[in-house]
């Protein structure tokens, strides 16, 4: 059984390996990042305060109960058929405050504060896109993976378009 | 043209519209000129009927909500009775917002500043310490009410104008009535907007977005990677079973209509290639029992509806409502709702979420594309040496006027109108809007000068 502190450390380099292979458009490593069976869910805000909780019956911004969606939106990427998709923005995604609950010796909850610095080149302007990540990581054979990352987009009155590379 | 020196026979000069000898043309101008948006706000956005919301949005008496009518805030309330209104969202004594969030109910609206307090009704039913304060006979006998705005509603959607000058909401919406209920009546109850904000803003002109809704022509070269992904999900490619969206590429094999309406509506049309995929196709037989077969047909069909000059019904695989709000010539802000109907099955609702949020939402797969491709129109434009655009030619040879058997089916009738194969990506469907727009501020400019 590992120490909360080795948890930590553990569960920090998972989330900085998948902020790092974002920023360096390293798209296969950080798809290989995700179960396959992994939920991925950017809710929207339904006031002030409260975001949607039921993607069936509520609208999310992205909402994805499998890898398959994550791999649709790499592929489109990597097509050169969407002229939203080039050229790519600069990215630097910070990911602080992080807190490990709910462990066990093949699970961990991991909760963070995130911001994602974009440069877009088109219009020579910076965004910055910031809220909440919860991840649910799971242990298998090749090490952590993660198998939820539910993304809280505190600023959603977005500039033109978001996508997986900008949460 | 120089700023500030647009005179009333420019706005002639903007748009060349002579179709008798092959000609329709815009000067790129209107997209980028300050003095042009604020003709445009003041006669087509201040001086006309725009659209602010759904009934769904204020079901409950002292529910209220906050919105805009051209660059003015407004607040939309359901009084203690359940009568709506519509009001500026400001304090009649120093300007204050009164309303402060973006929806809520609330008995009394309190002005924080200094207090003066309204009840849902709009009435002024508190002037804090007014007695001791000294006034003169004449503001004794001013209303002291939040300002009420011209508001009216066709079946659960609202509409508010800023002049009471103005026809009627029904001589507004006009042919677009029958195409209204082919959104409204997809269920017995109606539709709601289901819960979820989005708002995004995007640097182009407003019109990108008016034109975008009704232009066939943009698919197939602005979304090939949405097209693509749909088509590797249907060959096993993709392993997302989860979304069922249209295939575009089907669009090839339909044929379809466009046509445009008086006061700037428009609409384009097709039979959906692939309805059973759509979540109201889980209730087809209570739509066809209710609406009868050929309703249930344009219900289900693919449909782009502009109602001029801020909100769009953009039906494909999801029913989806676009509200526009232009910021300056340079920036628009979009609120996007996906519409269900209301009461509808889980399944239904799934799969029109899904559908809704691979294709629309502004961090989906298509959206973006078309607002990027606005951003690079508005960039173009810097390039003035050039005048003109050259978009509004395809399908010049085949406009007609007035209804025709598919027109007739559901009960509007075009002002002009194309039927034929989707793949003529019609262009002859942004007439009315831009013969619209040069009317409005051309009867603005009269007026004025007559006043």
């Amino acid at each position: 059984m590992l120490t909360k502190v080795e948890m930590l450390a553990e569960a920090s380099e998972v989330l900085f390996l998948e902020a790092y292979h974002l920023d360096a458009q390293r798209w296969d490593d950080w798809l290989a990042l995700f179960t396959e069976d992994c939920e991925y869910w950017m809710p929207a805000w339904k006031d002030e305060h409260e975001v949607t909780e039921d993607p069936q019956r509520e609208v999310s911004l992205i909402y994805y109960g499998g890898r398959f969606g994550l791999e649709d939106r790499i592929w489109r990427i990597r097509s050169g058929q969407s002229i939203a998709s080039k050229p790519l923005p600069r990215t630097s995604h910070a990911v602080n405050n992080i807190m490990v609950s709910a462990l066990t010796d093949d699970s961990m909850t991991v909760r963070s504060t995130w911001q994602a610095n974009c440069f877009f080149h088109k219009t020579n302007k910076s965004e910055t896109f910031y809220g909440d990540y919860e991840h649910k990581l799971r242990k298998t054979a090749e090490g952590w993976k993660i198998c939820r990352k539910y993304i809280v987009l505190k600023n959603d009155y977005i500039p033109t378009m978001l996508d997986i590379y900008n949460a | 043209m120089k700023p500030n020196e647009l005179k009333y026979g420019d706005v002639d000069r903007l748009i060349i519209d002579n179709v008798d000898d092959g000609e329709f043309m815009i000067h790129r101008d209107i997209f980028t000129d300050e003095q042009i948006f604020e003709l445009e706000m003041k006669y087509i956005f201040e001086r006309n009927w725009v659209f602010v919301g759904l009934e769904s949005q204020c079901p409950n008496p002292n529910d209220y909500y906050t919105s805009w009518v051209g660059r003015q805030p407004i607040v939309v309330m359901r009084d203690a009775d359940g009568s709506l209104g519509a009001f500026i969202n400001s304090c009649p004594h120093k300007g204050a917002r009164v309303a402060h969030h973006r929806k809520g109910n609330a008995k009394q609206f309190v002005c924080s500043y200094h207090g003066w307090t309204f009840n849902t009704a709009g009435e002024c039913i508190y002037i804090k310490d007014q007695e001791s304060g000294a006034y003169a006979e004449p503001f004794n006998k001013l209303d002291h009410g939040l300002h009420r705005i011209k508001f009216d509603s066709y079946r659960g959607f609202l509409f508010a104008s800023l002049t009471d000058d103005v026809p009627s909401l029904d001589e507004h919406l006009g042919e677009t009535r029958a195409l209204l209920d082919v959104v409204w009546d997809q269920g017995p109850d109606g539709v709601e907007a289901i819960p979820g904000n989005s708002n995004y803003t995007y640097d182009a002109n407003w019109k990108m977005q008016v034109e975008n809704c009704i232009d066939g022509y943009h698919l197939t070269s602005c979304h090939p990677s949405f097209m693509n992904i749909v088509s590797r999900r249907k060959t096993g490619e993709s392993g997302n079973k989860s979304v069922k969206s249209i295939d575009f590429n089907m669009l090839n094999t339909v044929q379809g209509g466009t046509a445009c309406l008086p006061r700037g509506h428009a609409v384009i049309y097709s039979p959906n290639p692939a309805e059973s995929e759509r979540g109201m196709y889980q209730h087809y037989d209570e739509a066809v029992a209710r609406c009868g077969e050929t309703k249930t047909k344009w219900m289900l069909a693919t449909r782009n509806l502009t109602i001029y000059p801020n909100v769009q019904f953009a039906e494909n695989a999801s029913l989806q409502m676009r509200v526009i709000r232009p910021l300056s010539p340079g920036k628009t802000e979009m609120t996007i709702y996906c519409l269900g109907v209301k009461g509808e099955s889980d399944a239904a609702r799934s799969i029109r979420i899904r559908q809704y949020e691979d294709f629309f939402n502004t961090s989906g797969l298509a959206t973006p594309d078309d607002t990027i491709a606005y951003e690079d129109c508005h960039f173009g434009y810097q390039g003035k040496t050039l005048e003109w655009s050259q978009g509004y030619a395809r399908g010049m040879q085949n406009v007609k006027a007035g209804a025709d058997e598919f027109t007739d089916e559901i009960g509007f009738e075009p002002d002009t109108g194309t039927y034929g194969r989707m793949m003529d990506q019609d262009e002859t469907v942004f007439y009315g809007g831009y013969r619209a727009w040069k009317k409005f501020i051309k009867d603005g400019l009269e007026s004025e000068a007559k006043s």
